[in-house]
């Protein structure tokens, strides 16, 4: 035995991965899932009708890069000529030189010629520079064919894929935060170790009240005309209520530890921390979230923002809930008992050294939530319910196929690609609970 | 057990308060007027002018009908500015109106005489008439427009609260009473109204706006929604409700009857669907996980795992469409019809129950299979992952090694104690087949609840979504309720008893 491996500390997150690398459909998925996302990231490079790069009349340009909407060419006699980015028939002009995207089309943009589903292997056709009808080249052929207007199909999957990972990642964003938070308090302060005065206690709920008056109360027309100008107006005055709201509250608390050795106040009480957070989580789970959500999106205006919120929003009792179970297991261990008799803060003590050590378990909650958001989103988007009849998703192309059942293609791939993200998380999430489950340990 | 029972059932009472709250809020907050809703869509044959008198009367008898002249919940957390029965206020424009105002100046005694005056020079202004001398005079189509025109400026006063807005206002109207002498009538009414809000802006207490201060209100919206009207003295006898708990589930903005009538005949189809195929998913299921857990990593193993797998991400909506596509689709095999759960010509009366089967099964057969298959995947995995479990136990192995048969010891001794998970997996499946009906029902057209919903979306009839939220709630937990006492009876270790 050499020196060095007897120096070699077990190292869990080490061991883990290596663990999740033995299991082989785990770790292919997650090539996969950089594959996706490196699709979603590069999407509008990858579809996009404007060419990524043209030289006209000696002068070079970047569409799809391009913010400014029109472009002003002057050449050599003095002519000046406009091209209009977003209604030019790119296809039909003369470059000197080009440079298109892998799929030269913009997903839900109609094309005239494969209007009526044109099929991936039938014939399709194109108008060239000279505005001859001829038959589609092959650099220009929709290669997933087209749906009822001559929307090409591969550009709507290229850019649904974007909204599906995006509302999957923000969507289990807001659920973690929020899971974490709850869980991570309901299994570390359980339902006694959380004790203060009887004063204290009510000072707080009293300047919850006040503070919640103040911040949104009193400042409520300051909220709504801000809702009304623009988004930065809304955060900037939600901020300012926040931090109000937070200033009141401390401000309570203070109070409430001066009030708190008063007579009759300084009475110590639990609060049940564990108590509160787990009726809340059986309260949520027994609530049909899926009905919730529509009723929701059916109400609020149809935007992408708002499906996320929701989501995120209903998503978070599984998280919060395995949270809980390791922070019930953490909390009595050596190192957190060390710490909490050197004298730190709980909050310290939650966030610096229980959290980072009790995360590994809502990983695997986290990959099935988004693998779950992915499948809700499309539902709603194939529902037509909560987004934007102008956005292209997979679910709203699964619909369009439903139009005609003999345009098999956008039934098939819209939904081969829900199902390959799906699976995708899946393995990952099963990957991840074997590879981070110490009774499989070998 | 039935004080077992009893206390389950107590609960669900928080979590039933929580949906009926949040159903609430969301009603609350649905854009649109509910009165226009029922009234323009009521009067579209007639006249079309919404300001009719008796429009006016169809809309206050609608607003106590549907409770809206009632405070909207059991407290409000208001300003000390702001009095208590700003509610009554009914229109929302002018509700608002003069809560920005009262935010602004904080005065409502002034506020509210300067409201009053409105009302009055409104009243004024529509009983003007001016003799033909003054139509003579200044021509009658200029009077007439004039006097329009000053109405609609009152109009917009009421709902006014810029400063700057409010002072253009009431300067064109005095420089009407100046200039013309068909308004001397009004002139009295317009000087002082201009007078009331110089009032506002002399004597502004804006400290009061800061100091919060809590109104209860004993019979509100919330209140009357589930408990319906009894109680209340003041309530209109013609605009009785009986409240959530006593089935009445208030009217809808589309066919202007009574929600519950829809819903009634429509619950009977998703409950249909649901149990059955969860029915069917066990009976599925459980044979496959048993024995892909009994044979571990062999071919069976193996092969369901994998196929299992790819079964519970497919999402619904596809697998539905892809079924219609192949099996009811007249291009490739046409096995099954498309849509509807009977003949569209209907069933005829005289036909035996068998004959009804008959006719009825092909209409069920791809919609069972849809609602089927989610479940299957789902269950399936769960049986083996708990059956998988149990084997590894001790008493498995004692069980084997006293010489009982494979058959004993998988189904008598193992699958008993795997049953648990089983069973609270239920309460996890029965919300699923609910929220799944949306799609399913949408899909092969079924007229089950998930359709009324879909349907009620799109026609933006609100009260038929917060009712069938509200009911797939209560469903939800009644699915609960049911596995509670599954769970009861599989497992005689838990004491029920006390606890």
């Amino acid at each position: 035995m050499s020196i060095k491996n007897q120096n070699t500390i077990f190292n869990f997150r080490q061991y883990a991965f290596k663990q999740f690398k033995h299991n082989k459909p785990a770790y292919v998925s997650l090539y996969i899932l950089a594959i996706l996302a490196f699709v979603a990231i590069c999407a509008p490079i990858l579809a996009n009708e404007k060419p990524l790069y043209i030289k006209y009349k000696g002068e070079s340009f970047f569409p799809a890069f391009s913010f400014k909407n029109n472009y002003y060419i002057t050449d050599a006699k003095g002519d000046t000529t406009k091209i209009q980015l977003d209604i030019t028939e790119w296809k039909q002009m003369q470059f000197e030189k080009v440079i298109w995207a892998p799929v030269p089309y913009t997903p839900g943009k109609s094309d005239r010629l494969n209007s009526d589903y044109k099929s991936p292997g039938g014939e399709q056709k194109f108008r060239d520079a000279t505005g001859n009808i001829v038959s589609m080249p092959a650099r220009f052929r929709h290669r997933l064919g087209t749906g009822s207007r001559g929307e090409d199909l591969l550009a709507g999957l290229i850019h649904g894929a974007r909204i599906s990972l995006t509302i999957g990642f923000i969507s289990m964003t807001i659920a973690t935060i929020i899971g974490l938070l709850l869980g991570a308090m309901a299994g570390y302060f359980g339902d006694n170790k959380l004790v203060t005065t009887r004063g204290r206690f009510w000072t707080v709920v009293l300047g919850i009240i006040i503070g919640w008056f103040y911040a949104f109360q009193v400042r409520q027309f300051n909220l709504q005309d801000a809702l009304k100008t623009s988004s930065s107006a809304i955060i900037v005055q939600l901020m300012l209520s926040i931090v109000i709201l937070t200033g009141i509250i401390l401000a309570f608390a203070l109070l409430g530890k001066l009030i708190g050795k008063l007579p009759l106040l300084n009475k110590q009480v639990n609060i049940p921390v564990d108590a509160m957070v787990s009726r809340t989580v059986e309260i949520f789970h027994s609530m049909p979230t899926f009905i919730l959500i529509l009723t929701i999106a059916a109400i609020a205006r149809p935007s992408l923002t708002n499906i996320m919120i929701i989501i995120g929003l209903t998503s978070w009792t599984g998280i919060a809930r395995l949270t809980r179970a390791e922070f019930l297991r953490l909390r009595n261990l050596e190192y957190i008992q060390a710490a909490r008799a050197l004298g730190y803060s709980e909050y310290k003590i939650i966030l610096k050294h229980a959290l980072p050590n009790g995360i590994a378990p809502a990983l695997v909650s986290i990959a099935f939530g988004i693998a779950s958001a992915i499948l809700i989103e499309s539902s709603l988007s194939f529902l037509g319910i909560g987004v934007p009849a102008d956005v292209v998703t997979w679910g709203s192309l699964v619909n369009d196929g439903r139009e005609k059942y003999s345009a098999w293609w956008l039934v098939i791939f819209p939904g081969l690609a829900i199902f390959i993200t799906v699976t995708v998380y899946n393995l990952i999430g099963e990957g991840l609970r074997d590879a981070l489950d110490p009774k499989q340990k070998k | 057990m039935g004080k077992y029972l009893l206390k389950r059932i107590l609960f669900f009472i928080p979590t039933l308060i929580v949906i009926s709250l949040l159903a609430f809020v969301i009603s609350i907050n649905a854009p649109g007027d509910p009165l226009d809703r029922m009234v323009t869509a009521q009067d579209s044959s007639g006249e079309s002018n919404s300001q009719s008198g008796n429009t006016a009367k169809e809309k206050e008898r609608w607003r106590k009908k549907l409770g809206l002249d009632l405070p909207v919940f059991y407290f409000s957390i208001t300003n000390i500015a702001t009095p208590d029965t700003l509610y009554k206020i009914y229109d929302d424009n002018e509700r608002n109106s003069l809560k920005r105002l009262i935010n602004e100046h904080g005065n409502w005694e002034q506020i509210s005489e300067w409201n009053n005056a409105l009302h009055q020079l409104q009243q004024t202004l529509s009983n003007l008439k001016p003799d033909s001398l003054q139509f003579a005079q200044y021509g009658k189509n200029e009077v007439l427009d004039n006097i329009i025109e000053a109405k609609q400026n009152v109009s917009v006063l009421l709902y006014a609260w810029d400063n700057k807005q409010i002072q253009n206002k009431i300067n064109e109207l005095n420089s009407f009473a100046q200039s013309f002498s068909y308004f001397s009538a009004a002139t009295a009414d317009i000087t002082n109204a201009s007078n009331k809000y110089k009032a506002i802006i002399a004597s502004p207490s804006k400290i009061k706006t800061l100091i919060p201060t809590i109104n209860f209100y004993r019979y509100n919206q919330y209140h009357r929604w589930i408990f319906g009207d009894a109680g209340n003295k003041n309530g209109d006898d013609n605009a009785r409700c009986r409240g959530l708990i006593r089935g009445d589930f208030g009217y809808s903005y589309e066919t202007k009857l009574p929600v519950g009538n829809v819903i009634g005949e429509r619950i009977r189809w998703s409950l249909f669907f649901t149990l059955i195929s969860v029915v069917l998913a066990y009976i599925i299921s459980l044979p496959i996980g048993i024995k892909a857990a009994a044979n571990k990593n062999s071919v069976f193993d193996k092969t369901s795992s994998v196929v299992l797998f790819i079964l519970y991400a497919m999402p619904t909506f596809w697998v539905a469409t892809i079924l219609l596509m192949t099996f009811a689709n007249t291009e490739a095999l046409n096995l099954f019809p498309a849509s509807g759960i009977q003949p569209i010509t209907g069933i005829s009366e005289g036909s035996s129950w068998l004959e009804k089967i008959k006719m009825q099964l092909p209409y069920l057969v791809l919609p069972i299979i849809a609602y089927t298959y989610a479940q299957l995947a789902f269950l399936s995995r769960i049986t083996r992952v708990s059956m998988l479990e149990v084997i590894g136990q001790d008493y498995i192995r004692t069980a084997r090694s006293k010489g009982l048969s494979e058959q004993k010891v998988i189904y008598k001794h193992a699958f008993r104690n795997a049953l648990l998970p089983i069973i609270t997996i239920f309460s996890n499946i029965f919300p699923l087949a609910i929220g799944g009906s949306v799609i399913l029902e949408t899909i092969f057209t079924i007229p089950g609840m998930g359709q009324q919903i879909f349907h009620a979306i799109l026609t933006k009839d609100y009260p038929v979504i917060i009712d069938v939220f509200t009911l797939t709630g209560v469903l939800t937990l009644i699915g609960y309720l049911v596995a509670d006492i599954f769970y009861a009876i599989a497992d005689p270790r838990i004491s029920y008893s006390s606890k």
